[in-house]
């Protein structure tokens, strides 16, 4: 396989209730994770289990209490210098995006950002906005004029408009319908298979996890308890709680 | 012995800004004593607009044109507020599917079972029902205010709140949508034991097909405000005659083979302005004739089920075909 994103060595997360020397709880315990360019690593297991926590890690938005976690080969450095390497899709997108921006402008944004030149900025939303499948009367419109499966669709192409080398799915397709369920995971498998975008996809749906996903990495009580290719997740997987899930799937 | 809820040839429209949209297009359905019956369906199908007119808790928009809706006797169209008032506190029992909206945020438990259950019932009775629930703690749970319970434990609550006055009829919304996958077997399980100890009757909405195929005796599937095809569980959803039906089944992530691509439906449910003349799901249908342009399916019975289709024959004699070759 090619080149790994992200890696993450022992990782450990401690939550402090209250100031110095309160109760302490480890949400993420002795992690190691590493997803390459062009992977899907589907992360399942009920809430409370640390999915998020370790979700929050792989973006740099958490700083871990212990371990190491590495980027493309380097220590992560700081959130500014990896400005439109990574992103995230999250479950409500009617939060994510901005209700009073049109859904254009909120794409357009993270360009701004990392300083691209106009033109070329209407160039690649345009172009964006066509790869996830919508149209050019979509740039226009404010995300309440949308179903939630289109929102959805923009809220992806705000994450893809900078070609990330790395996303998280944050339960992205959770809140949907099966039929829409069903466009938007094809859609992520096609975007990634354009792109090669390594990609972390949180649920605690194993069927949509195990359809988008080529690992899945089972979460227990902050432990990674199985990582296994999609396919033993078809069958029978090692763990007892893996096994626990995969029987509501019958 | 009669059904226990009735539904006719009712119509019910939304007044929006300007236009007026059909929640329900002459949907049909009945509900048998002591069955569980699930209602599937997109949203905007109308699967909640039919589920809460048995209790006619419907938004202020909604207006009943037509048809009439039976529960236990009483019509539920003309019921004055009274009657409403006494169908839904003594026969019907409402699960939603957000425990933490439907929980009043500033009050303990122990009052809202209180209210729910009328009267003035001891606080051995509440813990008694929270029991029933499935609720280890049910002190506990009484002093708690719903933020200080997890989902799973607010939606037991719930539960217990619903059954408390034995109610004929429970209606539960998506019950376990907001829940973790690994506790909705079972809340499941405890509402399907509360349902049969009360001998009461079910109709669960969701979308969730692999759920409904485990606690459902019957399921109904939806289509543009129109149950389109109605029938034993293992019947419907193992050898569909709808086209609808079908595609729903194969748009689910969990019946594929690994490497397999699922077929989403294409194109969005549709937005009816009037009665629909036609077969609603025509556009989007891959065996769509001019017939099914040009004439409204009526229900008949195929294969065991109840369905709308023209051609409902050859969808359920392919489905069957494919059933075969996989068992061989």
């Amino acid at each position: 396989m090619s080149r790994t994103v992200v890696e993450l060595q022992d990782i450990v997360v401690t939550y402090r209730a209250g100031f110095l020397g309160g109760e302490a709880f480890d949400a993420v315990r002795k992690v190691n994770l590493s997803i390459s360019e062009g992977e899907t690593l589907g992360l399942v297991g009920e809430s409370g289990s640390g999915k998020t926590t370790l979700g929050r890690v792989c973006l740099g938005l958490l700083a871990p209490t212990q371990g190491v976690m590495r980027f493309a080969g380097a220590p992560f450095g700081t959130l500014r210098q990896r400005r439109g390497q990574l992103s995230v899709v999250l479950q409500h997108s009617e939060w994510a995006l901005n209700p009073r921006l049109r859904c254009g402008a909120s794409v357009e944004e993270p360009l701004i950002i990392l300083g691209v030149k106009s033109d070329e900025r209407k160039r690649r939303v345009a172009a964006i906005f066509d790869s996830v499948g919508l149209g050019d009367g979509y740039v226009d419109r404010y995300p309440g004029q949308l179903s939630g499966g289109q929102r959805q669709r923009v809220a992806i192409a705000r994450a893809l408009v900078t070609e990330p080398r790395f996303i998280v799915f944050d339960e992205a397709v959770s809140a949907l319908d099966v039929s829409v369920q069903a466009q938007v995971l094809n859609l992520i498998m096609d975007l990634q298979h354009k792109y090669g975008f390594g990609a972390l996809f949180i649920s605690h749906d194993l069927a949509a996890t195990r359809y988008v996903s080529h690992r899945i990495a089972v979460m227990y009580r902050g432990e990674i308890v199985e990582d296994a290719p999609s396919e033993r997740f078809y069958e029978t997987p090692d763990h007892p709680y893996s096994q626990m899930l995969m029987s509501s799937l019958a | 012995m009669s059904a226990l809820v009735e539904i006719r040839e009712l119509v019910i429209a939304y007044d929006g800004a300007g236009a007026t949209t059909r929640g329900l297009d002459s949907a049909e359905l009945s509900v048998a004593r002591g069955e569980t019956l699930a209602i599937v369906g997109e949203s905007g199908s109308g699967k909640t607009t039919i589920g809460m007119s048995i209790g006619r808790l419907l938004p202020p928009e909604a207006r009943i044109e037509s048809g009439t809706v039976t529960v236990d006797g009483v019509s539920v169209v003309d019921a004055d507020s009274e009657a409403l008032r006494q169908l839904r506190r003594d026969r019907l029992g409402f699960v939603f599917q957000n425990p933490m909206t439907a929980l009043d945020p500033t009050m303990r438990i122990e009052r809202q079972m209180v209210r729910a259950i009328g009267g003035k019932p001891s606080r051995d009775a509440i813990a008694a029902l929270l029991r029933r629930a499935e609720l280890d703690d049910p002190d506990r749970v009484m002093r708690s205010f719903p933020h200080e319970l997890s989902g799973g434990m607010a939606q037991r609550v719930i539960i217990a709140m619903a059954i408390a006055r034995s109610p004929k009829l429970i209606i539960a919304d998506e019950p376990t949508a907001s829940l973790d996958a690994s506790i909705r077997e079972k809340v499941m399980d405890t509402l399907g034991r509360l349902r049969e100890e009360n001998g009461a009757s079910m109709v669960i909405l969701s979308h969730d097909l692999r759920l409904i195929s485990r606690h459902a005796d019957r399921v109904a599937v939806m289509y543009g405000g129109r149950v389109v095809e109605i029938g034993e569980c293992a019947t419907v959803l193992e050898r569909p005659a709808h086209p609808y039906t079908r595609a729903l089944i194969a748009a689910a992530a969990g019946n594929e083979k690994p490497g397999q691509r699922l077929e989403p439906i294409l194109g969005a449910p549709p937005v009816l302005r009037g009665p629909s003349r036609k077969c609603a799901y025509e556009p989007r249908c891959g065996l769509a004739r001019a017939e099914c342009a040009n004439s409204r399916p009526e229900a008949r019975l195929v294969a065991a089920r109840t369905v709308c289709c023209h051609f409902a024959e050859e969808v359920a004699q392919a489905a069957s075909d494919v059933g075969e070759a996989r068992t061989e």
